[in-house]
């Protein structure tokens, strides 16, 4: 029905934000995990150096992250021309690198979600679990991850639905590539700067906000039902 | 299974527990005191929930902690079970779930508990299948013992698991944890404040006091000592009377409440009350202008009783005159 209701321009631009999105979530969960977990921990050192690192794209301007992004994994960069010339992988101008840019920017909203849950579990039941012989490695994976588990996939939604409207720097690093590269938001802005486009750009941005909506919801579902969950 | 803390301290906040004792732990050993005596601190030191600060902690020769050697056993690998006072069970898990925990992180013993046993003897079979959230607080209590049971511990800690519970479910829990005790041949160490529950569970008792060790030892010796009346509100204080000088002895002891002990200077005839002793007086000592206390040297130990100065004059009581005390059967 949705397919119905778009023209093959616009799935081609929603299937890229999608897959970008999708993929930029999936790069990122695992080491945001960690770091919520971390950073759940009463202090041990280096935590502010952690947090740090977590929290900088949250204020650094996109583009700066784009640009440092490019530094760092462009062609020219060493990390760059050994991922070229051993896996004739490029990142820089590809799908590849739309996703890296966009879970650096969504990195801080997912670690803040799973930080919160993990959090959130009382941990008088940690104790119970380590006098019935649970290793803090078994307490992690039997205690700590599920009872976290609604808040990160919680925490991966929101920064789904985010990470389908990031902008600055998903074009410094992956620029604007039409069916590779083109997401919502960089669509937008293409049809915005060409004349006689205000009508496809009203249309993007519908479907923006339809899908951002969607995802928020979904998060605010399951954040209720880690509450519920925590309820002994 | 002798367990031993030798100038153990824990510090929590700003609360500190030195403890230096040796008890035999076999049955049930009461940790006994007035709240903020440590009795949870101990615990937490003896499970290794809480670091030492000095001092050591052996169980059955085997050295679980050493804070001067550097040693310490993690608590998961103490084999040292704990039921917690607010049960702690795993709320993301069933009845079933949370007691499987316990089962699958036990190590191999042919004899190990059997979950669906367990779970039949302490009542919760038909609980199996339900969420953590459905529970009443004495089934709470109750699958938190079933689990620690099941996890086949060495040891079993109770910090007052019997705290949510009242009248009848209290004494019937008491009951089970001292079948249970026997029944699987596991030392249990009990946390309490309540004198009564103290008397009829303990084989030894530790006497906690402002975060020291006041004393340990049998119950007959340990209740016994002068000193022990001061972890006792003044109308608990009373006497501990062995099992065996009451009828069904299905306890270790029984607690006789001063309050509740009459006094006679001769043999009393033609009465109602079921338990009469004789002996002779051991002291007598003015509590205040309302209160004498009368310690009766008995074939069932000492009893003391609380009478008023009116009274002690009338029957002319003083150390080494005969008397009789006399209780009530439902006052046991």
């Amino acid at each position: 029905m949705v397919t119905a209701m778009l023209t093959p321009e616009e799935l081609q631009i929603l299937s890229t934000s999608l897959g970008v999105a999708g993929r930029a979530v999936l790069f990122s969960l695992p080491v945001a995990v960690l770091f919520a977990w971390a950073l759940s921990r009463p202090r041990f050192p280096g935590k502010a150096v952690i947090d740090t690192l977590a929290h900088l794209p949250l204020v650094l301007p996109p583009v700066l992250v784009g640009y440092l992004l490019l530094l760092a994994l462009g062609a020219q960069s060493p990390i760059g021309a050994w991922l070229k010339s051993t896996f004739g992988v490029q990142l820089a101008f590809t799908a590849e690198g739309a996703s890296i840019a966009t879970a650096v920017m969504a990195f801080p909203l997912m670690v803040r979600a799973i930080r919160l849950s993990f959090e959130a579990a009382d941990p008088g039941v940690f104790e119970a679990a380590s006098v019935l012989r649970a290793g803090p490695w078994d307490r992690f994976w039997s205690m700590a991850l599920p009872l976290a588990w609604p808040g990160v996939l919680a925490g991966a939604v929101t920064a789904f639905a985010a990470g389908l409207g990031e902008f600055g720097a998903v074009i410094t690093f992956a620029s604007n590539v039409e069916g590779e590269t083109q997401t919502l938001p960089l669509a937008i802005n293409s049809a915005l700067n060409t004349p006689g486009r205000d009508d496809v750009a009203f249309r993007l941005a519908l479907i923006s906000l339809a899908a951002a909506v969607s995802g928020l919801i979904l998060a605010e579902f399951l954040q209720r039902w880690a509450r519920r969950r925590l309820e002994a | 299974m002798t367990l031993r803390l030798r100038e153990a301290v824990v510090r929590r906040g700003g609360f500190r527990l030195a403890a230096d004792l040796e008890v035999a732990a076999t049955g049930v050993t009461v940790v006994f005191g007035p709240s903020g005596s440590g009795k949870s601190s101990l615990l937490s030191a003896i499970a290794g929930l809480h670091r030492l600060e000095t001092g050591s902690v052996t169980l059955e020769g085997r050295v679980l902690e050493d804070a001067s050697a550097k040693v310490r056993v993690p608590a998961h690998e103490r084999g040292i079970g704990l039921v917690f006072q607010d049960a702690r069970l795993f709320p993301h898990l069933t009845v079933r779930g949370n007691l499987q925990y316990a089962e699958r992180r036990r190590p191999a013993a042919r004899n190990a508990p059997i979950v669906i046993e367990i779970a039949r003897r302490l009542e919760i079979e038909s609980l199996l299948e339900r969420p953590i959230r459905n529970l009443s607080g004495g089934e709470r209590n109750r699958v938190a013992l079933a689990r620690a049971i099941v996890s086949a511990p060495e040891l079993l800690l109770l910090d007052e698991p019997f705290a949510a519970l009242d009248g009848r479910r209290r004494r019937d829990f008491l009951t089970l944890l001292r079948e249970l005790s026997q029944e699987q041949g596991l030392p249990m160490m009990v946390v309490t404040h309540q004198i009564d529950d103290a008397a009829e569970l303990a084989h030894e008792v530790i006497a906690l006091r402002e975060g020291r060790v006041m004393a340990f030892g049998s119950a007959a010796d340990v209740m016994a000592r002068r000193d022990f009346a001061t972890l006792l509100d003044r109308r608990d204080l009373g006497a501990r009377v062995a099992a065996s000088a009451v009828a069904g002895g299905a306890v270790e002891g029984v607690w006789v409440r001063a309050d509740s002990v009459l006094l006679a200077s001769e043999s009393p005839r033609g009465i109602s009350a079921r338990h009469v002793w004789e002996g002779t007086v051991a002291s007598v000592t003015r509590e205040d202008d309302r209160g004498v206390l009368v310690s009766l040297a008995t074939d069932a130990g000492y009893i003391l009783s609380r009478i008023t100065p009116e009274a002690l004059a009338d029957l002319r009581l003083a150390p080494g005159t005969r008397a009789w005390a006399v209780v009530k059967a439902h006052a046991l």
